[in-house]
């Protein structure tokens, strides 16, 4: 049996600014290997330094696999939930690399499964879905309720009908309509309660 | 939607120190909870009245080591697979102890067979078998489904399938030692039918369990 030890050991010298390579890991693990053993420990800042430097490596990792794409962060941040849920795993006597690529391969492999899933049942609402670009042609259920309104006003007794089209369609004050129409402003007060409580019975006995 | 910088604030301020994992103890704990289970088994069951003489038969013992061996191998290749970066070829370890486990089981139904008589099956206490499985099984797969919680993100199914072999080993024990089975082809029906059952639970159901437990 094969205890799993990678040949390949970090090497002690510590080179900033390396570009993580196709082959793999950047030469940062050994650093990543003792902020992560001092995270464990509670060192919060070491652990902040970490998840910062890893999060450049794991997205490049993601977007390898992924292509580019919003879910690429989706799945970064998904590894780094799981790397915090399984911090005490690590065994810092072992490289960081293979523990690291071991978990972001896992959650990057789910992701895609997650992806193809609803690719296969779902349908985007494209631009191109809509019939018009003005936004209330395209709620049909606005449209039918606007109906309804409309030809309940048209039931109404001619007085009130009035009173409603004056002061709630053409947004009058209670003097311009009295102006308007002729009628005295109480008895347009009175139409248009009446108007009011006849639309609520109309509308309201349609619902039910 | 979270940004990741603000995820990555929000991880460390939660960076609470922890116990690191330590796979071969957590194994050994596991069988220790095995074997204690076995010895309240002793007390509270009686062994098999046969069995000083089954065990001076080089055959019985030979299943009944295969069995513990699958056991214990497949507890230790668990918690070592479950640990994120470790070799996919612990997922093998307990192999050589099932072929020897099962090989032992089917030779000894092959020659049973030849000299049992047709339609002689004899059936021994079954629902008391199948009592015994749930007693020892349950527990053990409940304890070891709550140590390995932390692979649900990580390898359920593989984690799944060696803790049901670990279970079923584990149990086969038991039931060899309890459990009086004239005829070899229900030691191998009982021994191997719970060892697939176990398997193919924690296979399929691995993944959903897990998530259950975990975190």
């Amino acid at each position: 049996m094969s205890s799993g030890q990678p040949s390949r050991g970090p090497a002690l010298s510590v080179v900033r600014e390396v570009a993580p390579d196709e082959a793999g890991l950047p030469d940062r693990a050994l650093d990543w290997s003792i902020c992560m053993a001092r995270a464990q420990e509670g060192d919060r800042d070491a652990y902040r330094r970490l998840l910062e430097q890893i999060a450049p490596y794991l997205r490049f990792l993601a977007g390898r696999r992924m292509g580019r794409g919003s879910d690429v962060e989706d799945a970064v941040q998904d590894v780094l939930l799981t790397l915090h849920a399984v911090r005490h795993t690590y065994d810092p006597a072992r490289p960081f690399g293979p523990w690291l690529v071991a978990i972001a391969n896992r959650r990057i492999v789910d992701s895609l499964r997650r992806r193809g899933r609803s690719a296969a049942r779902e349908t985007p609402l494209e631009p191109e879905h809509e019939t018009f670009a003005a936004l209330e042609t395209n709620f049909s259920e606005a449209a039918a309720e606007a109906r309804a309104l409309r030809e309940a006003v048209e039931s109404l007794p001619p007085g009130q009908r009035e009173a409603i089209r004056l002061l709630k369609l053409k947004e009058m004050s209670l003097n311009e309509a009295a102006a308007a129409s002729g009628v005295s402003v109480a008895a347009l007060k009175v139409a248009t309660h009446r108007a009011l409580k006849n639309l609520r019975k109309l509308l309201g006995s349609e619902a039910k | 939607m979270i940004t990741t910088p603000d995820l990555i604030e929000s991880l460390a301020a939660k960076a609470a120190p922890v116990r690191r994992l330590a796979p071969i103890a957590s194994a050994c704990g596991w069988l220790a909870f095995a074997a204690l289970i076995l010895g309240l088994m002793v007390i509270g069951h009686q062994l098999r009245p046969d069995l000083a003489m089954r065990l001076a038969q080089p055959e019985f013992v030979r299943g009944i080591a295969g069995a513990l061996a699958t056991g214990v191998l497949a507890a230790i290749a668990a918690f070592l697979a479950s640990v994120p970066g470790r070799s996919r070829a612990w997922l093998l370890l307990p192999l050589p102890a099932l072929l020897v486990w099962t090989a032992t089981l089917g030779y000894g139904c092959l020659s049973n067979w030849v000299s049992l008589a047709p339609g002689s099956l004899p059936f021994g206490d079954e629902a008391g078998c199948f009592a015994l499985l749930a007693l020892t099984g349950v527990p053990l797969s409940l304890v070891m489904l709550i140590m390995l919680r932390h692979a649900a993100r990580l390898a359920p199914t593989a984690v799944g399938i060696l803790g049901g072999l670990a279970v079923a080993g584990m149990t086969a024990t038991v039931l060899s030692l309890f459990h009086a089975h004239d005829a070899s082809v229900l030691v191998l029906a009982w021994n191997l039918g719970t060892a697939l059952l176990l398997v193919a639970l924690g296979g399929l159901f691995g993944r959903r369990m897990l998530a259950w437990v975990a975190p």
